[in-house]
């Protein structure tokens, strides 16, 4: 008789099998290349000489992997507690338009008080944004996950709103002036772009893991995500975890938002973020809700996107083709999960009575 | 129970299995999950038209044993012959096609679909695109009147209560033309009324020729309905013997490897002489907790406690019988701060605790063991240590201003292991690998280090294994000897009556009475349960539903 089951694997395999699904999504990317009439390898070796082979290509990889961690991290930090923010895109932009509102103003023309005062804005504004929904949440129990993609729409057309009026730099283009240069992070590798907002990313992720692993709102907040009956029941408070899982959470993408204007485009634009916030669910998805997966992720991600841009400047191919890389690593990764715990096993049985089985 | 002996009785007369082969044979059954073995090498079989019952503590193999011969999991090694032929059952479809069909402790119905619906789901329709319910409802009053089992064909299931869903789910066995039945646990939610009525139905169902399997944990059940009975221990047969050859205290022995049964009853009313007295002062001694018509609604925001009032005294268990579903939830979630009340109040030593946060009134001194250890009293991906923090993680020695103090968590979890002697799997391993017995001890020890003046046990007990049961029973009389009012919510009557000191039953979020222990009878509980004052019969026990 042929039993076919499901085994709890013994060892660890939780390290190798995430790169090993990356590669099988690398496999199926390079049969849709040849598709398109391209070499396959020839495309791969760019891409990795593009986010990789040059100083400025590290740079590049490394200014992109900033903002990817920092928007993993918000969304990671919600879906510890349980809460769903899709609106880390939104929140990024309002931390852009904080840090842009300083950055042009008197105060953003303070050396040394600037570049806090447009982190600490960027921080606040993504951060009490990320409360709407939270309140929301707490008082009326609305969904937060419909409340948070409806409001990337709101923040989208609101800062539209104010390029094309208000905060308009004189010409024709809807964009702000640029910001003092006080308000604008220093370059740390010369000639390159690599900004210091990279610093600011890995201070947040050591600053996510304590907060969530070593205090004490950390164990309420993990403890309401890991299973809400039990935590209301021993007497934490669900409505405090939150509002402060969600101010968090928005904090850490309008930090995102902030950087992309000091240190990146110097000034705010439509279309200052290529979908970073909602690239940070898979991320945060991808990174077990962890600051060092997350971390891992976002490079790897940050990589993607600065070698295809390489491969699409050399060989045409659009960068779409990123995407969908993107979307067949997470395909990838998430079945590999299933089989990093648990393994296909056929057995072949004797079908007599025979009482072979020992204990244990 | 004179309906239990009549059963008994008849139940023997159909008994003789040399007329004939044996109907199910399984031989040398042998099944593994991972590591632990459900059953080795089992031997069973059935003989036509007898009541064959399957007895075993928890986690004996029973319900596994059963679940091969109704084709949920296939065995390791093992051959299972019915009606003398080599079965290969690989599905409950070929299951059903020899004749078998299980009905299942937890059930398997549409609570939405009337029971007509619920019995015909996955049969072919003499109609092509309709169902053809008039046929189908012809056949289940049939089927209905033939065997006892009362139940309206066009009623909803969801308004049915849980003896009439059982009987919907024994009739969709029985349209499926099978003869021989499996109960699993049959008993586990009824009254003893609409148990009794259960047990008339299966004398009747064998008296025209159906074989039946009960699964049960209950001595008492063996010896009022079986003919034969196949005791289980650790996945391994101890034996199988004629009912009449036997009785409860050689089967607790076969059961259990020890003889229980009297440890257990002993209990009632304490047990030793100095608690005798302790409970004896606790009549006269004051109340901790005061419930004074309190009104509150449930999940389906339906007024569900009604003007429910109830003392509970320092240093006496309370018991709360009454069948699953009657506000027994409800009114721990009051008390514990869970759920709002709408009108009346509570009163806890002094203090009105109506409406104050859950970590306030257990600040104040509630203890409270919940119903579903495994998603309410536990986060079964946490450590022990984190586990038992869960209520006093914000206070020192557990934290300081901002952090957690792992130094004293761990020290703290070392102390309730020694103290309340949890076998564990690492103080690293997340508490999801340990056995329920263990769960409940660990959620028993964060409790009772509390020191409360007030414990809520909420079926404390179920699902455990009759070790872990007596433990948990000791500790429960050990808090109550301490002076703690100890509040004892249980479905399981047995329980109820062998430690509380005085027993109150509730129905429909009503408290019916209260008395002594020593003045309680089963068969007036029973009744008062099922909601009837002083009259018999099993119509007005589903009286619970019609008001939904």
């Amino acid at each position: 008789m042929k039993v076919i089951t499901l085994q709890r694997r013994s060892i660890n395999f939780k390290s190798f099998i995430p790169f090993l699904s990356a590669g099988l999504a690398f496999v199926v990317g390079a049969i849709i290349l040849y598709a398109a009439g391209v070499d396959p390898i020839n495309a791969y070796q760019i891409m990795l000489k593009g986010a990789f082979g040059s100083i400025r290509g590290i740079a590049d990889t490394l200014v992109k992997t900033t903002s990817l961690l920092l928007v993993g991290l918000a969304v990671a930090v919600a879906f510890k507690c349980r809460i769903w923010n899709i609106g880390a895109e939104g929140q990024l932009y309002m931390g852009a338009l904080g840090a842009a509102l300083i950055g042009i103003t008197a105060i953003g023309a303070i050396p040394g008080l600037a570049l806090i005062a447009v982190i600490a804005v960027g921080f606040a504004f993504g951060g009490s944004f990320g409360l709407i929904p939270a309140a929301l949440k707490v008082k009326f129990g609305v969904n937060e996950i419909i409340v948070t993609v409806l409001l990337n729409f709101v923040v989208l057309l609101f800062i539209s709103y104010l390029l094309h009026g208000p905060i308009k730099a004189p010409g024709f283009n809807p964009y702000t002036p640029e910001i003092f240069p006080a308000s604008q992070l220093p370059i740390i590798l010369p000639h390159t772009h690599l900004h210091a907002g990279i610093i600011i990313a890995a201070l947040a992720a050591i600053a996510v893991y304590i907060l969530l692993w070593k205090t004490k709102i950390g164990f309420e907040i993990r403890s309401v995500g890991a299973n809400i009956k039990a935590a209301r029941y021993a007497g934490m408070n669900v409505a405090k975890s939150t509002f402060v899982v969600m101010g968090v959470s928005g904090g850490l993408a309008g930090v995102a938002g902030a950087i992309l204007v000091s240190g990146v485009q110097l000034q705010l634009l439509e279309g200052i973020s290529p979908g970073y916030g909602f690239i940070g669910v898979i991320i945060a998805l991808l990174g077990r809700q962890h600051p060092v997966g997350v971390a891992v992720v976002a490079f790897f991600f940050a990589a993607l996107m600065s070698g295809s841009q390489v491969m699409y400047r050399t060989l045409g191919i659009p960068s779409a083709f990123a995407d969908t890389l993107q979307a067949l690593v997470l395909i990838f990764v998430l079945i590999g999960e299933l089989f990093t715990r648990w393994k296909i096993k056929t057995k072949i049985i004797k079908e007599s009575g025979s009482s072979a089985i020992s204990v244990k | 129970m004179t309906t239990n002996t009549d059963a008994l009785k008849l139940g023997r007369q159909r008994y003789d299995i040399k007329d004939g082969e044996p109907l199910v044979q399984m031989k040398s059954i042998t099944c593994r999950f991972g590591n632990l073995i459900a059953n080795q090498n089992v031997d069973f079989d059935l003989a036509r038209g007898e009541i064959h019952a399957l007895l075993g503590e928890n986690g004996a193999g029973k319900t596994t044993l059963m679940s091969i011969l109704y084709g949920l999991y296939r065995p390791e090694t093992g051959e299972i012959y019915v009606r003398g032929e080599r079965a290969n059952i690989k599905s409950p479809l070929d299951a059903m096609n020899h004749g078998i069909a299980m009905v299942h402790q937890h059930f398997l119905l549409t609570p939405p679909h009337t029971v007509t619906e619920n019995i015909i789901v996955g049969l072919k329709s003499r109609k092509r695109i309709f169902l053809d319910t008039s046929n189908a409802e012809r056949k289940i009053v049939e089927l209905s009147k033939k065997y006892g089992l009362k139940v309206d064909p066009s009623a909803i299931v969801g308004n049915l209560s849980v003896g009439e869903q059982q009987r919907v789910e024994i009739i969709k066995a029985l349209y499926r033309d099978i003869d021989i039945l499996i109960l699993d646990e049959p008993t586990s939610m009824l009254t003893p009324q609409e148990e009794e009525s259960l047990f008339a139905a299966l004398q009747s169902m064998v008296d025209q020729g159906l074989s039946i399997i009960f699964i049960t944990h209950k001595l008492r059940e063996v010896m009022a309905v079986s003919s034969r009975v196949t005791v289980l221990k650790n996945g391994i047969l101890m034996g199988t013997v004629k009912t009449s050859d036997t009785n409860e205290s050689d089967l607790a022995r076969m059961m259990v490897g020890r003889s229980v049964v009297q440890q257990i009853s002993g209990q009632r009313g304490g047990g030793g002489t100095e608690s005798e007295v302790v409970a004896a002062q606790a009549k006269k001694s004051q109340a901790v907790l005061e419930i004074k018509n309190v009104s509150a609604l449930n999940n389906s925001k339906i007024l569900f406690l009604k003007d429910l009032s109830l003392e509970l005294r320092k240093g006496e268990i309370l018991g709360i019988a009454g069948v699953d579903g009657n506000g027994q939830s409800e009114l721990a979630e009051v008390i514990a701060g869970l759920r709002k009340i709408q009108g009346g109040q509570i009163i806890m030593d002094g203090r009105a605790t109506t409406n104050l946060s859950p970590r306030e009134i257990r600040e104040w001194g509630l203890a409270y063991i919940p119903e579903d250890r495994l998603n309410t009293g536990l986060i079964l991906e946490y450590t022990i240590a984190q586990n038992l923090i869960l209520d006093r993680w914000y206070k020192a020695p557990y934290s300081g201003k901002l952090f957690l103090n792992e130094q004293e968590m761990r020290k703290f979890a070392e102390k309730v292991i020694a103290d309340f002697d949890v076998r564990t799997t690492g103080l690293e391993a997340q508490v999801r690998s340990m056995s329920g017995g263990n769960l409940q001890k660990v959620v028993l020890g964060r409790e009772l280090s509390r020191n409360p003046k007030v414990l809520i046990a909420h079926n404390p007990t179920r699902g455990l294994d009759i070790g872990a049961t007596e433990y948990i029973h000791k500790q429960l009389i050990k808090q109550r000897d301490s002076g703690v009012g100890v509040l004892l919510l249980s479905l399981d009557l047995d329980e109820v009556m062998s430690i509380s000191d005085r027993i109150a039953v509730i129905y429909e979020g009503k408290i019916m009475a209260v008395t002594d222990n020593e003045n309680a009878d089963v068969h007036t509980i029973g009744l008062l349960m099922g909601g009837n004052v002083g009259k018999t019969g099993f119509q007005k026990t589903s009286g619970i539903v019609e008001k939904k």
